[in-house]
């Protein structure tokens, strides 16, 4: 363990020298819109780098995720996965052309996850400039259908359909450098559409308004007193509805999560908030529909297992801090199904999510540095107790 | 009129992605090749294009021995940008300082002639926002895997970036179908063939660039083509489809400059290779207005154009290639 942790400074340096290489892969495949359900010219992209850069195996599961397999020295070790999700919130009709100065990457997408991908199909070439080998199969996949309502679907299938057993896994992240996600909350992403009838009848003598409506509902949700333990928490996070400035609005959509690090919690909020919603759909005569997008179960390995333990001894020898909060990504998944995994994030930036997101190129060799590191600690053996 | 060239000549970028062929006929014929980005206030493109060149076709395959970037004095990162990624970077001043000094396209693209050192020189224009190495190597394929080839073009499916953030599906090449092409279809059908004659990316072999003069401004491309096709005839010449490329729109006064330089090269080529007479000489200035205040006032742009002559004429370049007239 120690003698390559003393070698990751210098690796920071080895891969540092094939930056055109690492940027180019961006890129090339960030400038290519990738909305979620709409991943396929990302896909083939991601295939032709990996295939450019001579992969063992180059391949898509039954679900379309690309793949890449850099085949290990062992027969009978269990591979390693790193994966990096493909799917982006931008559309096509977005500008996804980047702008590179002398130390930042500016674009839509750049900051969840081109850099994420970028780097996953550069790992061949770094692996082979830094002379690395592994005994485990090095698993690289794109997933795909990873965010809002793709809940998560590329990951969920190619663990399932997966037929050995897998050692660990690293999820990339574009940002934010010095993350260390190593436990999932469980979460249920919900809508409530509300819709008033157009027609005029006696129901309606004072037409209700569908904003004023979910406004309502949010008072109420705001109003649950939610436990500090386990820790919970609803958040508010999408609110559309209405047509114009002067007209009562006769549709209005309202998209929350609820978030909690028990199981039990989730499905007890969400009965309140159903509740709720029912009792309003009631008092207001107006159809109210509550909808469930996803679902992810909480699940986590501890602070003190070898897997956390060796990321943070990786990160403490690169000068970085390791923050943990939850995540709620393609860890959950692999959590969920036993394997060691975590979340680590590439680089620092600003403006995430919006279409002139900002990453700093500097910090990125120390976080693909560190995501080497990890993927070592893992082929020592850290996940193997 | 010859309509086979067309079919002959025209390629798509995909015949010639098989890198490591390129570079074995490229090494078999002994070749270098220069790849030359001319630049004004490029900042936003610059690295990019720098980047993905230099990763794709020198370190990982290669094929081009150098990259430099002829400048025309930008005011903004554009240098600085070019040089931290490692570029050789130019003020277009610097190069044979000892001439009189125009400012232009043109200009940069004829003094990259003296300071690079390749058989073949790469010109692409250095505000493409879609860049692809595919830009560099599927003009140089032509020239290398057929003899008879020395000017390759490009030509795209043109969308153009407008707004903040959206793109247009389809649109560009104004200048080429209002004013090129009706020109071409008068006096020269034959090169109608071409289909965007106007684009800004092209490679050819230096022992043709260095026996054309180089109009300074927007002309050059213009002038470049019916220079070739006078003394070498159009089966030295190929274009290739590179597919998309996204660029920044023009607003319609800034194509009026343009289609008015590229009239001007046009006639005086014609007059100069004895096709037409003129009864006098043209005026040099072209008149747009603005209403200013309800009154119209004329916006007048100057065009002296001046012209480089063949660069083998230039004894400095002479001496430096070892060349003689």
């Amino acid at each position: 363990m120690d003698s390559y942790l003393d070698n990751l400074p210098v690796f920071v340096d080895t891969i540092k020298s094939i930056k055109e290489t690492i940027i180019t892969n961006i890129v090339l495949i960030g400038q290519v819109p990738s909305p979620t359900f709409k991943e396929k010219r990302r896909t083939s992209i991601f295939m032709e780098r990996l295939a450019e850069f001579n992969v063992d195996e180059c391949t898509t599961d039954g679900y379309r995720n690309p793949i890449g397999i850099i085949k290990g020295t062992s027969k009978t070790k269990p591979p390693i996965f790193v994966v990096a999700h493909l799917d982006t919130i931008w559309g096509t009709d977005i500008d996804h052309y980047y702008t590179i100065k002398e130390n930042s990457i500016t674009g839509a997408g750049i900051m969840d996850n081109s850099i994420g991908v970028g780097v996953l199909v550069s790992l061949p070439e770094i692996f082979r400039k830094l002379n690395l080998s592994f005994e485990s199969d090095i698993v690289l996949a794109g997933v795909i259908q990873s965010l809002g309502k793709g809940n998560l679907r590329g990951i969920r299938h190619l663990l399932k359909t997966w037929a050995t057993p897998i050692r660990g896994a690293v999820c990339i992240e574009s940002n934010e450098l010095g993350r260390l996600n190593y436990y999932a909350d469980g979460m249920t992403r919900c809508e409530i559409d509300c819709n008033i009838s157009t027609i005029n009848g006696w129901e309606h003598k004072f037409k209700p308004n569908a904003i004023l409506v979910l406004n309502e509902v949010i008072n109420q949700i705001l109003k649950l007193r939610l436990p500090q333990k386990p820790r919970s928490r609803v958040i508010i996070g999408k609110m559309s509805g209405g047509f114009k400035h002067g007209m009562i609005a006769n549709d209005a959509r309202l998209g929350f999560e609820i978030q909690s690090n028990s199981d039990k919690m989730v499905k007890s909020i969400f009965n309140n908030i159903k509740d709720i919603v029912e009792g309003i759909s009631h008092e207001y005569e107006v159809e109210l529909k509550l909808k469930t997008l996803s679902n992810i179960h909480a699940a986590r390995i501890k602070f003190n297992h070898p897997l956390v333990k060796s990321t943070v001894d990786v990160m403490k020898k690169l000068g970085l801090t390791p923050a943990s909060e939850p995540c709620e990504s393609e860890l959950s998944i692999f959590l969920s199904r036993k394997i060691p995994a975590v979340t680590l994030g590439i680089t620092r930036g600003e403006n995430y999510q919006q279409t002139n997101a900002m990453v700093e190129i500097e910090p990125m060799f120390k976080g693909i540095a560190q995501i080497i590191g990890v993927i070592m600690a893992i082929d020592s053996g850290v996940c193997d107790e | 009129m010859n309509r086979s060239w067309l079919e002959k000549n025209t390629f798509h970028y995909s015949e010639f992605n098989d890198l490591n062929r390129l570079v074995e006929e490229k090494q078999r014929k002994n070749l270098k090749i220069s790849l030359c980005l001319p630049t004004l206030n490029e900042e936003k493109t610059i690295a990019k294009e720098i980047l993905i060149m230099k990763s794709e076709l020198m370190t990982r395959y290669p094929l081009l021995d150098e990259l430099v970037v002829i400048d025309s004095g930008s005011t903004d990162k554009t240098r600085k940008i070019a040089r931290a990624y490692g570029a050789d970077v130019y003020e277009a001043t610097e190069i044979l300082p000892d001439l009189e000094q125009f400012k232009g396209k043109g200009e940069n693209l004829w003094k990259a002639l003296y300071v690079t050192k390749g058989d073949i020189i790469v010109y692409l224009d250095a505000d493409i926002k879609n860049i692809h190495h595919r830009f560099a190597y599927a003009l140089i394929g032509p020239l290398i895997l057929f003899d008879n080839i020395k000017y390759v073009k490009a030509f795209y499916d043109r969308p153009i970036a407008i707004g903040k953030s959206k793109i247009r599906p389809t649109g560009g090449g104004r200048v080429t179908e209002l004013v090129v092409r009706p020109l071409f279809s008068l006096f020269f059908p034959e090169l109608t063939q071409i289909l965007q004659p106007l684009s800004g990316e092209y490679a050819g072999f230096r022992e043709i660039f260095e026996e054309i003069p180089f109009p300074i401004g927007y002309g050059v491309e213009t002038s470049m083509i019916l220079d070739i096709y006078d003394k070498w005839g159009l089966d030295v010449i190929a274009q290739v489809d590179l597919d998309r490329r996204i660029h920044r729109n023009q607003d319609t006064r800034a194509l009026g400059k343009m289609a008015f330089v590229i009239l001007m090269t046009f006639i005086n080529r014609k007059r100069r290779l004895g096709l037409i007479d003129l009864k006098e000489d043209l005026f040099n200035e072209m008149i747009q207005y603005n209403l200013v205040k309800n009154e119209y006032k004329p916006d007048i742009f100057q065009i002296e154009g001046h012209e480089r002559p063949p660069i083998v004429e230039i004894p400095a370049y002479r001496e430096k290639f070892k060349k003689s007239l």
